[in-house]
């Protein structure tokens, strides 16, 4: 079959296979519709990617907002049709997918998942790669940190795609030392709690001040972006995206930009339980974590962890946190992991009980405000119960 | 009655949560009414030689081989250790208080030799997953944890382990897992295992402590029971 046939049959069929699997109430259907597309034409993604402008994103934190609020900065600036993701697809099926869906659009902004970014880069040629951040995540699945930026650090050579990258994080440092083009975003520093060591040469880092330096020269760059004022982990990733959008050709001045930090979306969602209303933080990993719990302030707390595949299947992580913002509040855990949770608060000295299921968590509370931070899959059966799916799991055992 | 535990380069060795055992023994500690001081030691700090517990957490290679290379070069550790204070090796700890062990290239280097144990990296997959084990001194019951490793540990003929696998795969070789020599106690069973495991908290506490008072934390035994029963159902 000749190449451009085979790539629309195979887009065809994918798209296809999608709405048999919308239909059937499997989800939104672009992970099978990009499973159907990559098995007829194996090629698809880097065809797919041919004569358009891409930006991948990447990093620990920040992926799915920061896609989507590139994506509409670069429609609302460059008045371009943008193809993304909507759901957080982020590996190779999904990517192919939504690539197929607007193959005409010239921009199209894609996340990628860690460990598929080199393969992504290679097939795709973007123009633009954003570095949010590492830190430790499902160290099951992924691995230790070191092993994410020595990867990165041996895909990124020189060629044409520029980086954008959060320099204050050493492993972003690294993983983009051998790399070409690359903007270098400071924000005056902040103590990286993985990185004792250096990620280059294993000395340990030098951190004083906040910013560290190594015997080796990481980190020896100067930045060619400050930020000055405070920020948190999303808007830092705002800074990053707006850099990127500058980059493919947005026109954006400094106080639309400033208005877009101070606007930053954050992974905060409200739902419904027991006939109240829920202020819900997702977070995955401890340093998501650490910022949800930056941004408690009721005092009537629900937090749902589990340990399926894509939370991590190791609870020890639950321990690399400080949970001094919860003592005095009253927290109640839920999901599958719920004792996990509920005895390391204990030995910290919250005061803390176990519910068995959101609901009934919820439904514990006094009529003050509660919020909630949950681990990825008990966000995701919430958001299922909210759209009235199952997800075939279940609240918790 | 007081206790001091030393908590070693949390910030290179404690890659999966490790510093929560801390933690969780002062808690248990406090609970029968004995004083706890912890001594946080970080790489520009030597190693106090008169601390009762010492605790050694999970890294990677990079942070591991730096962490051994201070632990040899200040000798507070195996001071410590030859006078009978008590040490709790977490996974790349463990591999540390061995005979030898890989350095950051692959390559065999000594450990601190605080037990007879020989690590080797094997070019298989990692060992990752819950791992439960059938504990070889008396009194304890079945404990639990998760592993994340790359090596394997082999144990010299006099060395006991900490249990026998049931499920999981531990040194690697045959079935022992960890081990627990003395008051040196080394294990894979990363992160908090004394988190899921109350009786062995309460188990390294008695190395140093002596005999303690009874504490029941419903929590804690709860969670231990969870995890028993989803792993092994017993």
């Amino acid at each position: 079959m000749i190449p451009s046939l085979r790539l629309a049959t195979a887009c065809k069929a994918g798209e296809l296979a999608g709405r048999i699997s919308v239909r059937l109430g499997r989800g939104r259907g672009e992970t099978l519709s990009g499973r159907v597309i990559l098995a007829l034409d194996p090629k698809a993604i880097s065809r797919l990617s041919h004569n358009r402008d891409i930006v991948l994103v990447s990093g620990t934190n920040g992926k799915t907002t920061s896609t989507k609020n590139l994506a509409k900065i670069l429609r609302d600036f460059a008045g371009e049709g943008v193809s993304t993701s909507e759901s957080g697809a982020n590996m190779p099926a999904g990517i192919a997918s939504l690539l197929a869906q607007k193959p005409r659009s010239r921009f199209a902004v894609i996340e990628c998942d860690e460990m598929y970014l080199p393969e992504i880069y290679a097939q795709t040629k973007p123009k633009v790669i954003v570095l949010l951040n590492l830190s430790r995540d499902q160290l099951h699945r992924t691995g230790e940190v070191r092993k994410v930026s020595n990867l990165w650090h041996s895909a990124f050579s020189k060629d044409d795609v520029t980086f954008v990258i959060d320099r204050d994080d050493p492993f972003l440092e690294h993983a983009v030392s051998q790399a070409g083009h690359v903007i270098r975003v400071s924000f005056n520093g902040r103590r990286h709690p993985d990185a004792a060591t250096c990620p280059n040469c294993a000395a340990i880092l030098d951190w004083s001040a906040d910013d560290y330096s190594c015997r080796c020269g990481l980190g020896a760059k100067l930045p060619d972006v400050r930020s000055d004022k405070r920020l948190d982990g999303p808007q830092r990733n705002t800074v990053l995206i707006i850099e990127a959008a500058r980059l493919m050709g947005a026109e954006i001045l400094a106080n639309e930009a400033g208005e877009l930090i101070e606007q930053s979306p954050d992974r905060i969602h409200e739902f419904s339980a027991s006939g109240r209303k829920v202020s819900t933080h997702l977070a995955k990993n401890p340093e998501s974590w650490r910022q949800a719990l930056g941004d408690v302030e009721a005092n009537q707390i629900v937090l749902a962890v589990n340990a399926r595949g894509i939370d991590g299947r190791d609870t020890s992580w639950l321990w690399d946190i400080d949970y001094s913002n919860l003592l005095g509040k009253k927290v109640i855990c839920t999901g599958e992991r719920r004792l996990d949770v509920a005895y390391r608060l204990s030995v910290q000295g919250v005061d803390v009980s176990v519910a068995s299921s959101f609901a009934q968590a919820v439904s514990e509370f006094s009529s003050e405000p509660i919020q909630a931070i949950v681990s990825y899959t008990a966000y995701q059966d919430l958001l299922a119960a909210e759209l009235g799916l199952t997800t075939g799991k279940g609240e918790a055992k | 009655m007081s206790l001091v535990i030393v908590r070693l380069y949390h910030d290179l060795l404690g890659t999966y949560g490790d510093q929560g055992n801390a933690e969780i023994l002062m808690h248990r500690a406090r609970a029968r009414n004995i004083d706890v001081e912890l001594v946080e030691v970080t790489p520009d700090m030597s190693v106090p030689r008169t601390g009762d517990v010492y605790l050694l957490g999970g890294g990677e290679d990079g942070p591991q081989a730096a962490a051994l290379d201070m632990l040899k070069r200040d000798g507070g550790l195996n001071y410590a250790a030859a006078g009978g204070a008590t040490v709790l090796a977490i996974c790349a700890g463990f591999q540390i208080i061995g005979e030898t062990l890989p350095d950051s290239e692959g390559k065999a280097t000594s450990g601190l030799g605080l037990v007879d144990a020989h690590t080797i990296y094997d070019s298989s997959a990692r060992s990752v997953g819950e791992i439960v084990i059938e504990p070889t001194r008396g009194g304890l019951p079945v404990l639990t944890g998760f592993e994340n490793h790359q090596g394997l540990t082999r144990l010299g003929s006099e060395m006991p382990p900490l249990g026998r696998v049931r499920r999981g795969i531990g040194n690697g070789f045959d079935s022992r897992e960890g081990v627990w020599h003395g008051n040196v106690l080394g294990t894979y069973m990363h992160g908090p295992v004394l988190a899921r495991n109350p009786e062995l908290a309460d188990a390294v506490l008695q190395c140093a402590a002596g005999p303690l008072r009874p504490f029941v934390d419903p929590l804690a035994n709860a969670l231990a029971q969870e995890r028993r029963t989803a792993l092994s159902g017993h």
